[in-house]
């Protein structure tokens, strides 16, 4: 190989050169602290409706109070952050604010070394959103702050409800069943479902699993990673039992949740179906997706039904939340200041305006217009516990892998134990 | 079939580059064969199949939603421009269409001009190892960029090329290159050596060669590899995802997908973005079309 | 028929040389080829001149196809050793762990099986009718150039753009379902893109309508190859349309047909774009592609060193197809051109 080895030298040197040369390039949008002025970029899930705007607004206003501070608001559609966040947090220029969910899937972003400690820099003011924080909390350490919280419930549509002769929402899993029953025989799809997108799957089974499974089961369950106790297997038996009813519209399996008005959430919105197992967003998704303008006054809401025999609380909830949080490379104090911005009072009741959720910051409860939302919110501090979404309670690798054994199962393949047997597979790798 | 083989030794008349498409050495019509009419009915329904689902696009972006909802097999009603309007208007489309452009003509450029060099070298050189090196080369066109990209992402962010067009060119032209030396290294070799000769003889090194006689001729090649590399550019949709984060650095496909998760109750609007979207690679694409079959007559042969 | 595929070691027995002009004839050798070995370096130059002519000629290439084609497969090589989260250090060597077990993965069988489908239907559905499209626009009709274009334009269509428009099309109740009601086919409605067993063959559908063209161009410009005097030859012999066809046209394809196939095969192991924009690989992976498979698990589930595995493993399939190719189906065609020039 005599003739190639010069060739063979020059191009690593070659390489090099090209690979050096790169590195002068300008590489991404690091907060650059010249003259002390600051861009931070800020990753939020709110691509459409009410909360996009209210972003915007915050990021203006908060530039107005420190001008030094510029806020970049890129939304990114929700199902994208599971693609972009992994990388951009293994890359050096991750987004300086980030939507967050907190628990198990946060837990395992630390790792990456990227995601700031807030706890000093949150300690003045993050008590006035009470114990909802813990959730954002890893080993004690504040990583992420919230901006709203969660309960999932059945949003249904009053109209149809009283065209199908339902006087009052079902107290009972029975219920309900006879309920859809009227439904179908008014013509009326019962129950809408975003199948696609798999976690609006997980409710379902979740829930029955909250129904199942006694509370100290469920904590056992969450700090384990482990899904051996036998009611997550009635669970799923129970949701075999319950989909063998045929609540759900046809083609349920490529539905989306959110995109579209052929979402699921579009078809409450235009009366294609009368109900959707959804967190209490679902308001301030649907309303761009229909130009109904009484929407609001005809949506109302009720909690998961209890099961009779389920040895589960009856009034455990399903919920969540989200925040933001900030990474290492984001300029300090800036970037806590911002966050403690969004959980002031003002703030928080324009998110709450929005209909998106419950206010982190309990101050700004008032500002609930929906009543179906104060409703939620009764709900929520009546609830003896709350379980966070299973997905965000693990490490993202098994809570995907949760999400998917669940979502093949709604296809009518796997089985009860082929849901637990992912976890564990998902846990031991 | 004695004469077939005769005429196929020596009545082959493809020394040098192909005969531009549509050349037939046909001595004109005999009779009309009854495969005519079959020929029409083929052609109306290639056309059917390809062409109607892209005018649909076209057309409905001119309707509004509820249009839209109400029929989507019929013209519009009253022919709504703002889509259209709205879009050609801001930067949420010639943004993505210039980062596309500016991309894809940097790969372009550098794989033409590298693939070319080496093509060159691995045609017309003799040394150990080249067929080894040809097939180094060539394996690299099993490997999907796709499959690629998570230790890319790795790499172009240990570089310093993340959120960069480089970042997406430089990936993009290197994965250009097998198929791109594939192609040109037959259409290079088929070159007769006499006309290198002669230019020796005339006093031209080989590098004066290579830029004043071989690529002139191989030009419906250049164009061919240069189209595909252009295309395959355009076309790219992982890497600038995972590439860019800030909006405005999106290549128009990236564009396009986000448009549709971003504004997916506003259908009508996303069949104007898409069609809009279609149009440079279809404008390119007629341009450039009178080679092409050409530049592929070339390396089928080889 | 010996001449199929043979062309090229053919022609070397046929032809003359003319004589050349100059004093280095004799070392030429015939119409159409290279020089020989022994004529390659001339008296005249310096081998350094030539070696460093080379090197330019080279090195630019192969430092980006090296860096960023070679590289990536190495480094991705050597990370599915590891059991990486993507974060910090590499993590614990774990040898072949992580590629057992992809290869031992139900969804990652399913992946490589949905591929496997997408090949043969690709083959069986594109070929004849590239073909055949071919065959007929090579006739003279009207319109014909016109036709070519029009074929191909799917194929410059970006991935991406083209999933996002048939996604809409597709809709139920969208316009595909509409126009099969317009025509009285309404009984031909499905859910296209939510029936587990149909939407794999959707999206082979619309594969189709993007690469068919590609098969086209090629048979084309592999049918303009052929002389026309062939077939006139072959019609004074009596042979009818149909066989002359059969007999010269089709299997002077045979390379063209040959090299489609290897890039058509390549191709389809390769399906990302579309699926992973109008089903994500679902409903319940019924669509899932190997890289589809890649990109969930590599990146969303932080599972780096496990997610490089999956890469690798695509590569090693794609290049195992390639060597058992290249030695059974195209060393016919390959080997006259690899034994001629080089000497």
């Amino acid at each position: 190989m005599r003739s190639l080895r010069k060739p063979a030298a020059v191009t690593i040197a070659a390489a090099a050169a090209l690979a050096l040369a790169a590195c002068g390039s300008s590489g991404g949008s690091t907060p650059s602290s010249s003259n002390g002025k600051v861009t931070l970029t800020w990753w939020t899930n709110a691509t459409a409706g009410q909360l996009k705007t209210v972003w915007q607004q915050a990021a203006v206003a908060f530039h107005t109070a420190h001008p030094n501070v510029t806020i970049q608001v890129e939304p990114l559609q929700n199902e994208a952050f599971t693609t972009k966040v992994p990388p951009a947090l293994a890359s050096s220029n991750p987004p300086d604010i980030y939507q967050q969910w907190g628990g198990g899937q946060e837990a395992t972003q630390i790792p990456s070394g990227k995601v700031a400690d807030l706890s000093k820099l949150s300690s003045g003011w993050i008590g006035q959103v009470g114990s909802a924080a813990q959730a954002w909390q890893v080993n004690g350490k504040q990583y992420g702050v919230p901006y709203d919280l969660h309960t999932v419930g059945f949003w249904y549509r009053k109209d149809l409800f009283a065209k199908a002769g339902i006087t009052t929402p079902p107290a009972t899993l029975a219920a309900l069943e006879s309920d859809d029953a009227k439904l179908k025989a008014a013509h009326i799809v019962p129950i809408a479902v975003g199948s696609k997108d798999k976690w609006p799957d997980a409710f379902w089974w979740e829930y029955f699993a909250l129904r199942e499974c006694p509370t100290a089961t469920l904590k056992a369950a969450m700090k384990s990673v482990n899904l051996s106790a036998s009611c997550f297997m009635q669970a799923g038996d129970q949701l075999k039992t319950f989909m063998a009813t045929k609540p759900f519209q046809g083609g349920f399996l490529g539905t989306p949740s959110q995109v579209g008005a052929g979402s699921s959430a579009g078809m409450v919105a235009n009366g294609k179906a009368a109900m959707e197992l959804q967190g209490d967003w679902d308001p301030g998704v649907m309303a761009p997706l229909t130009s109904d303008k009484k929407l609001n006054s005809t949506l109302g809401w009720f909690p998961f039904p209890a099961i009779s025999g389920g040895a589960g609380s009856p009034t455990t909830t399903l919920g969540g939340g989200d925040g933001f949080s900030c990474t290492t490379p984001a300029a300090e104090p800036a970037c806590a200041q911002f966050l403690q911005y969004i959980d002031s009072t003002p703030v928080q009741k324009k998110v709450v305006a929005a209909n998106v959720g419950l206010p982190a910051n309990p101050a700004a409860a008032s500002a609930l217009s929906l009543p179906a939302l104060k409703q939620v919110l009764a709900y929520n501090h009546a609830a003896p516990y709350v379980q966070t979404y299973f997905d965000i309670a693990f490490p993202t690798s098994v809570g995907q892998a949760l999400d998917a054994a669940i979502a093949t199962y709604f296809a009518g393949q796997g089985s009860p134990q082929s849901i637990i047997t992912a976890v564990n597979q998902a846990k031991s790798q | 079939m004695t004469d077939v083989s005769t005429i196929l030794a020596t009545g082959s008349s493809r020394s040098g580059p192909a005969r531009p498409a549509g050349a037939q050495p046909r001595r004109g019509w005999r009779r009309i064969s009854p495969l005519t009419p079959v020929t029409y009915l083929a052609a109306l329904v290639l056309v059917g199949v390809t062409v109607v689902p892209l005018l649909f696009v076209f057309v409905d972006g001119f309707k509004t939603n509820a249009q839209i909802n109400s029929s989507a097999t019929g013209l519009p009603h009253p022919w709504d421009t703002h889509n259209y309007a709205q879009l050609l208007t801001s930067a949420a489309f010639w943004q993505p269409l210039e980062n596309s452009a500016v991309i894809a003509a940097i790969a372009t450029v550098l794989v033409l001009v590298l693939g070319s060099m080496a093509a060159f070298a691995l045609s017309r050189y003799e040394f150990r190892g080249r067929e080894g090196l040809f097939l180094l080369f060539a394996v690299g066109l099993l490997f999907p960029i796709n499959a690629a990209a998570l230790p890319l992402y790795l790499m172009l962010d240990k570089i310093g090329l993340l959120d960069s067009p480089l970042g997406v060119a430089l990936p993009e032209a290197a994965f250009g290159l097998p198929i791109t030396i594939v192609i040109l290294r037959p259409f290079m070799r088929e070159i007769p050596g006499e006309l290198e000769d002669a230019a020796v003889v005339d006093g031209a090194t080989r590098i004066g060669f290579f830029l004043r006689i071989l690529l002139p001729l191989s030009r419906p090649a250049l164009v061919t590899v240069a189209v595909l590399a252009f295309v395959q550019s355009w076309n790219q949709y992982l890497i600038p995802l995972l590439v860019f984060t800030s909006q405005g650095r999106f290549t128009l496909p990236l564009a396009v997908a986000n448009f549709q998760t971003q504004y997916a109750q506003n259908t009508a609007s996303i069949l104007a973005f898409t069609a809009l979207s279609m149009l440079p690679a279809l404008g390119c694409f007629i341009f450039a079309q009178r080679y092409l079959v050409g530049g592929f007559t070339g390396a089928v042969k080889g | 028929m010996a001449v199929a595929g043979d062309k090229d070691v053919g022609v070397p027995q046929a032809g003359t040389s003319p004589a050349p002009p100059s004093p280095v004839a004799g070392r030429l050798s015939r119409v159409g080829r290279l020089p020989g070995p022994g004529a390659g370096s001339r008296r005249s130059r310096p081998r350094l001149r030539r070696r460093l002519e080379l090197v330019v000629l080279l090195a630019p290439a192969l430092a980006l196809f090296v860096g960023f084609v070679l590289l990536p497969i190495v480094l991705a090589a050597w990370d599915g050793m590891h059991r990486w989260t993507g974060f910090g250090s590499l993590g614990p060597f774990a040898g072949l762990y992580n590629y057992r077990l992809v290869l031992s993965d139900p969804v990652f069988r399913e992946s490589f099986v949905h591929n496997l489908i997408i090949v043969v239907a690709s083959i069986l559905i594109q070929l004849p009718l590239g073909l055949g499209v071919a065959l007929l626009l090579n006739r003279r009709i009207r319109g014909r150039a016109f036709l070519r274009t029009l074929a191909f334009a799917p194929f410059v269509l970006p991935y991406a753009t083209t999933a996002v428009m048939w996604l809409l099309l597709l809709q139920p109740g969208g316009f595909v379902d509409q126009s099969l009601k317009a025509v009285g086919l309404g009984g031909l409605v499905q859910l296209w893109l939510a029936n587990l067993h149909l939407v794999l063959y959707t999206m082979i559908a619309v594969l189709t309508w993007q690469f068919f063209g590609f098969a086209m161009i090629l048979m084309l410009a592999g049918l303009q190859g052929i002389p026309g005097e062939l077939r006139e030859a072959a019609a004074l012999d009596g042979a009818s349309g149909w066989q002359a066809t059969r007999r010269i046209t089709l299997p002077l394809l045979g390379p063209t047909i040959r090299i489609w196939l290897f890039l058509s095969v390549v191709g389809s192991l390769q399906v990302f774009d579309q699926v992973w924009i109008m089903t994500g690989g679902g409903p319940a992976n019924a669509s899932s592609t190997m890289v589809t498979y890649l990109v969930q698990h590599g990146f969303q589930s932080y599972e780096f060193g496990y997610g490089s595995a999956v890469a690798v493993i695509i590569f090693l399939i794609c290049f195992i197809f390639a060597l058992l190719y290249q030695r059974f189906v195209l060393r016919r065609d390959t080997r006259g051109a690899l034994t001629r020039a080089v000497g």
